[in-house]
């Protein structure tokens, strides 16, 4: 029996490094070894040229990031674009989607008629797969047979090429995302409105507070860690969308829809690019890190005040 | 019950052992396709293999659906610099010879011909236009033309008539009246689908029309920014704006059939591959014709669009057998034969690359019923090199952000944005000098 505590206490101290183990092991190699790799890519660049393919990368140091800020360079041209294009999208679906959301959940808390219907109907985009909702949105926006302009035409006008003007195709995404997600945001308001002692409000009612008073002073701080919450998710949604530009004129004429995941999916075709591709997934982690972080740091030193 | 189901599971994975281990002394070829055309490529594929391996005992094919041509570009290209195998044999587009050429994954075909007894008849065969892609700058043939096709123009021949036009536009001048004699509120005259990310492959019939492609022999030069491409894309640009026959900035590329065929567009400018679509789905007298003629020849020789479409890429890395080479190089003259072809062709509407596929059956008959397959078949006559370089993808990439953003109206000065992306071109091809 002596003999054996040592042993057994050996194990113990291995227990739980064993146990973890799997996991640690995954993580490892898919998310911790890629994320060294991509950052140890965006500061090289595949080697040029004629029979290129056996040699190493070279080293380049920030050069690769350089070109991306450089607006004369045929990927700065489009990364650039493409990243305030990118910013544009995540403020709207933001500033118009999350209170679009909250919008709808205020709207659908009440009891009233219909109440399961009307929930659904607004919850059920979401539901949709991505590609085949945009697919849908693709024909309402085409030119020449599509609702929105046939719509358009009965009111007299000539129509939009929604899809094909470059001042309307970002539009045109922005409008399918928010439609897409505004539901989506929506269930989390009203979790969030359910967990709302229903007697605070009754006792200010008697205390004379109105409506809006109510709103201010109740409901939105007591939700603030939903909106926290949604806030965040929908801002790196943003950020990671792809699938709608598939169907969705595919980034826009000249780049001028697209987004800066989709400019990463689009160059990875050729080794040549491997370089700026890995340093413009280094700056979309690093937007999308900052905005979390400064909004967690915001939020939590409002709440310790 | 679930301890049955289980048993059965374990017993059909060891059948399915067993007959992998018997099938080991078969040479296996790993043949990766993309999506052809919206029909059963998957389930022809697997005809043509069983058709295959029965002429041919010993050698299995493994027939891999592989996506949309990106996609199929993308896995291969992701396996091999992974260290993986690859495949031996794949369908990808024409223009991907420098990609994979200048990465040392492919083998040219040139060897394997070379070693043939009849090896320059098989080659004359094929129509000259379509090898344009698929031979190198020293005339070494790389890759075999397979499921391949070329922009044509379609009318509604019923519409044309009604405003009293018996035969369709032969150059751009008469393409021109024409289009705004039928463009109305409801419809519109001609479409040319260069919206909607790739305007190159259209523009480039243009710039063929105007006088001068964009790309020549050499790989290592392209010419975006003469006067013949400026004033193609302007014409271009024009049909949308002054001359007021299509939306501003192009049509989409999948909008454009179905306008066509729901009487909202009199023309369009449109790919073989839809052929059989719009014959099979049209209501009205569909009538094709060779894409308009331009300035540079209005005496005919203007006339010409790029080719398009996919070709059969042999892969090795220099470790594969003479056995496996050989039953490689089987295969890929298996599905280039006048045979396959004309089944290939007649079955999707692609144009079939010899000239014996014509008179083979099914395509033979087929032709015969519907003359307008012969007009994209005599229509080569005049295509020429569809765009492709050292570096196409991120040229290609920055050609076509220039035609949009001229297209569009973002660019009005078109030789300014031409001559912009013409230094930037330069620039990536310098590196292959």
């Amino acid at each position: 029996m002596r003999a054996q505590s040592p042993r057994r206490s050996h194990l113990s101290v291995l227990q739980p490094y064993l146990l973890i183990a799997p996991t640690l092991i995954l993580v490892l190699m898919f998310n911790v070894l890629p994320a060294i790799k991509t950052v140890y890519d965006s500061t090289h660049r595949p080697a040029r040229g004629l029979n290129a393919a056996g040699k190493a990368p070279d080293y380049v140091g920030l050069q690769n990031f350089r070109d991306l800020f450089d607006e004369a360079h045929y990927m700065g041209t489009r990364f650039q674009r493409t990243l305030r294009n990118t910013i544009v999208f995540a403020l709207a679906t933001v500033v118009i989607g999350v209170p679009l959301g909250l919008l709808l959940a205020l709207l659908l808390n009440h009891k009233q008629p219909l109440l399961g219907l009307w929930r659904f109907a607004v919850f059920y985009p979401s539901l949709l797969p991505l590609i085949g909702a945009a697919s849908i949105w693709s024909f309402i926006f085409s030119d020449s047979i599509g609702l929105a302009n046939a719509v358009l035409k009965s009111l007299g006008h000539p129509g939009l090429n929604w899809l094909g003007d470059r001042n309307l195709v970002l539009l045109s995404v922005i409008v399918v995302n928010i439609w897409k997600q505004a539901g989506y945001f929506m269930i989390f308001f009203l979790a969030g409105l359910q967990n709302i002692p229903r007697d605070i409000y009754e006792s200010a009612s008697l205390d004379g507070a109105s409506d809006r008073q109510q709103f201010t002073a109740l409901t939105l701080p007591l939700l603030r860690r939903t909106l926290l919450f949604v806030i965040v998710i929908s801002f790196i949604f943003a950020f990671q969308t792809v699938e709608q530009l598939q169907a969705l004129g595919e980034g826009g004429p000249n780049d001028s829809a697209n987004l800066l995941l989709y400019l990463i999916f689009q160059n990875i075709s050729e080794r040549r690019n491997w370089g700026y591709v890995n340093a413009m997934t280094i700056v979309l982690i690093g937007v999308v890190l900052t905005f979390t972080i400064a909004n967690f740091l915001l939020f939590e030193r409002d709440e310790s005040n | 019950m679930s301890c049955t189901r289980i048993a059965c599971l374990v017993l059909l994975l060891i059948a399915m052992t067993a007959g992998a281990a018997m099938a080991q002394d078969d040479v296996v070829i790993d043949f990766y396709f993309p999506s052809a055309t919206a029909n059963d490529a998957e389930g022809i594929f697997q005809r043509y293999a069983d058709m295959f391996q029965e002429e041919n005992p010993g050698i299995t094919i493994n027939s891999v659906f592989s996506g949309s041509y990106t996609d199929t570009r993308n896995t291969i290209l992701t396996e091999l610099q992974g260290g993986g195998a690859g495949p031996d044999v794949a369908v990808m587009l024409s223009i991907d010879l420098y990609s994979f050429a200048e990465e040392g994954y492919i083998v040219p075909a040139q060897s394997f011909i070379d070693a043939m007894e009849d090896g320059d008849a098989y080659v004359s065969d094929f129509f000259p236009a379509l090898m344009a892609n698929g031979v190198d700058e020293m005339g070494t043939v790389w890759s075999i033309p397979f499921q391949r096709s070329t922009p044509i123009l379609y009318y509604n021949a019923d519409l044309l008539a009604e405003a009293g036009y018996d035969a369709p536009p032969t150059n751009n001048t008469e393409l021109v009246e024409i289009a705004q004699a039928l463009t109305t509120d409801e419809r519109d005259g001609l479409l040319v689908p260069v919206a909607g990310g790739f305007p190159i492959w259209m523009y480039q019939s243009f710039a063929i029309a105007y006088g001068r492609n964009i790309v020549s022999d050499d790989p290592t030069e392209v010419y975006f920014n003469t006067p013949e491409a400026v004033a193609a894309v302007e014409f271009v640009r024009s049909l949308g704006t002054d001359l007021g026959v299509g939306p501003a900035g192009g049509a989409a590329w999948g909008d454009t059939p179905v306008a066509f065929l729901a009487g909202q567009a009199a023309m369009i400018y449109h790919t073989t591959g839809n052929l059989s679509r719009i014959l099979d789905g049209a209501e009205f007298e569909v009538g094709v014709w060779y894409l308009p003629s331009g300035p540079a020849g209005e005496d005919g020789s203007g006339y010409g669009s790029p080719t398009g479409g996919g070709n059969l890429y042999i892969f090795d890395d220099g470790s594969k057998s003479d056995e496996e080479l050989d039953a490689i190089w089987k295969w890929v003259l298996f599905l280039s034969s006048p045979q396959i072809q004309s089944d290939w062709g007649a079955t999707t509407g692609y144009i079939a690359s010899n000239a014996t596929a014509w008179e083979t059956e099914p395509l033979a008959s087929r032709a015969m019923e519907y003359p307008q397959y012969g007009v994209a078949r005599d229509q080569l006559q005049y295509a020429d090199k569809e765009f492709s370089s050292y570096a196409t993808i991120t040229i290609q990439g920055i050609i076509n952000k220039t035609l949009e953003s001229i297209l569009t109206g973002e660019s009005e000065d078109a030789q300014a944005a031409m001559d912009a992306a013409q230094a930037q071109i330069d620039g990536i091809l310098a590196e292959y000098k």
